[in-house]
């Protein structure tokens, strides 16, 4: 090496043009052209390994949003998978759903998801954050039958009818777009264009844009009309109107994954208003603020609930 | 009944790549070599991301199609035809840039070149280095810790930190060979 002798006092120059407090052009004058060459192609070598070693989690996110945008479809399961998977058999659902052969499709949300679903005849499906969709792929030609539980907004292509069922009733459309909700024994319907109709508890209704109507705990139905064209969830917006505290409390929960602990409330306050998706510190003061409701997060992701 | 359903639900699920949890674990399997491999090619992180992300997209939306035991050479191909489109695209781009732009300066440190090889020896280098070089060089490359913070954890002086870093990088040098 150049310049080896005057230096050898000085046996840490590499460490610090590494860590940029030599410039490049003060190594150059410290060491040979050759071996400036290689500690430059050194250092890039050491760079890029670390990029190639660090963690590939944001590109997976990147690519899940990717895919959501481009609004992923369901396609059919290789034609021989049931030779490798188990004898199809009669599979109970919630207990409530038969569901017989091998080609049901599942569709799940986790919390704080959402995901845009294409079926085979060209409708779509929104579902919001901890949703169930199960549908039988080859019984779909004939008959256009989905089963929910959670949150889900459909597009209905024109065509044969179109029946979502979920425990706490069904809902059948022609060629349409509604919002369905259906969480523990909350159920609601709102229609966005065509015409819905709705069977719960022996009952029947038929909704016209912007009509809809809620079963809570098994009361009567109740009817009202919307005014906007579209769920506000799609927007990143929860929207309640004159709701039991507690289904809020459990649509905060599927969106941010949190518990709330409510022992202390009275959860059958009525609240009505929005939360945003984006942030869990807003979203709470939004809804607990305006009922006077004292929160505080004890543990990680715990929130509990206190009045004033 | 719920846990029986999602059992089958799983074990008839594990090959098909629809399922997003089979996506997942494929992408968790490749990702990094399938990176590695169009880094090579491209010598340029961000474009390798990239195609990275286009050729999972791309099993995504063929997964359908594209058999289990056959995904890892489906996302190799598409890697390598996704950079070779890039080439093309980048050829027609660079011919009308250097109608108007000045010769490249290969000696810039932008133009060196990381070859497969040299990657490996590096890996391999920095492995056999002394303990106690290793492990200053590991804290500072890997975890980002500052001369400073190491020397506080390990307890000994900055100047001494300094030393082994030097000396870390004199071995890899004369390992490595001339370039």
């Amino acid at each position: 090496m150049k310049n080896q002798e005057s230096h050898n006092a000085n046996d840490t120059f590499l460490a610090q043009w590494l860590a940029g407090e030599i410039s490049d052009a003060e190594l150059k004058t410290l060491v040979s052209e050759t071996d400036y060459k290689s500690f430059l192609k050194l250092r890039k070598g050491l760079d890029v390994y670390d990029e190639l070693e660090s963690s590939t989690e944001l590109s997976f996110v990147k690519i899940q949003e990717k895919i959501t945008r481009k609004k992923g479809k369901v396609r059919s399961l290789n034609a021989n998978t049931w030779l490798m998977g188990i004898a199809a058999s009669v599979v109970l659902f919630f207990g409530l759903f038969s569901i017989l052969g091998n080609d049901i499709v599942t569709i799940e949300t986790n919390f704080g998801e959402q995901k845009t679903i294409a079926l085979l005849d060209g409708s779509e499906v929104i579902m919001n954050s901890k949703s169930t969709l199960t549908y039988d792929e080859d019984k779909w030609k004939q008959n256009r039958t989905l089963n929910l539980e959670g949150e889900a907004y459909f597009k209905v292509k024109k065509g044969s009818a179109f029946t979502v069922v979920t425990k706490n009733g069904e809902v059948q459309v022609l060629g349409t777009q509604f919002n369905v909700i259906t969480v523990s024994d909350f159920f609601e319907v709102v229609c966005f264009e065509g015409k819905v109709s709705v069977k719960s508890n022996n009952e029947s209704f038929v909704l016209l844009p912007t009509n809809s109507v809620r079963r809570i705990n098994g009361n009567a139905i109740e009817k009202w009309e919307v005014s906007s064209t579209n769920p506000s969830w799609i927007e990143g917006e929860s929207n309640f109107k004159s709701v039991p505290i507690r289904y809020v409390i459990s649509a905060l929960e599927s969106q941010y994954n949190i518990q709330i602990h409510a022992d202390a409330i009275d959860d059958n306050l009525i609240f009505t208003g929005s939360f945003t998706h984006k942030n869990l510190n807003t979203a709470l003061k939004t809804v607990f603020k305006s009922l006077q409701i004292q929160y505080f997060e004890k543990e990680k992701g715990n929130i509990y609930l206190g009045l004033k | 009944m719920e846990c029986i359903f999602s059992k089958q639900i799983m074990s008839k699920d594990q090959h098909n790549i629809c399922h997003s949890k089979t996506f997942e674990s494929l992408y968790q399997t490749y990702a990094k070599d399938i990176r590695r491999f169009i880094f090579y090619k491209t010598q340029d992180i961000d474009k390798a991301e990239d195609i990275l992300q286009d050729t999972f997209i791309k099993l995504w939306d063929n997964c359908g199609k594209v058999h289990y035991d056959k995904a890892k050479s489906f996302l190799y191909t598409v890697a390598s035809n996704t950079f070779l489109n890039t080439v093309k695209h980048d050829k027609v781009v660079k011919k009308h840039q250097q109608s108007i732009s000045s010769q490249h300066n290969n000696e810039s440190p932008e133009f060196i070149m990381l070859e497969k090889e040299f990657m490996e020896k590096l890996e391999r280098t920095i492995n056999s280095l002394p303990e106690k070089q290793k492990e200053v060089f590991l804290l500072n490359r890997i975890e980002k810790k500052k001369y400073k913070e190491i020397a506080e954890m390990l307890d000994i002086s900055v100047k001494a930190v300094e030393k082994r870093m030097h000396s870390a990088l004199l071995v890899l040098r004369e390992k490595i060979g001339n370039v």
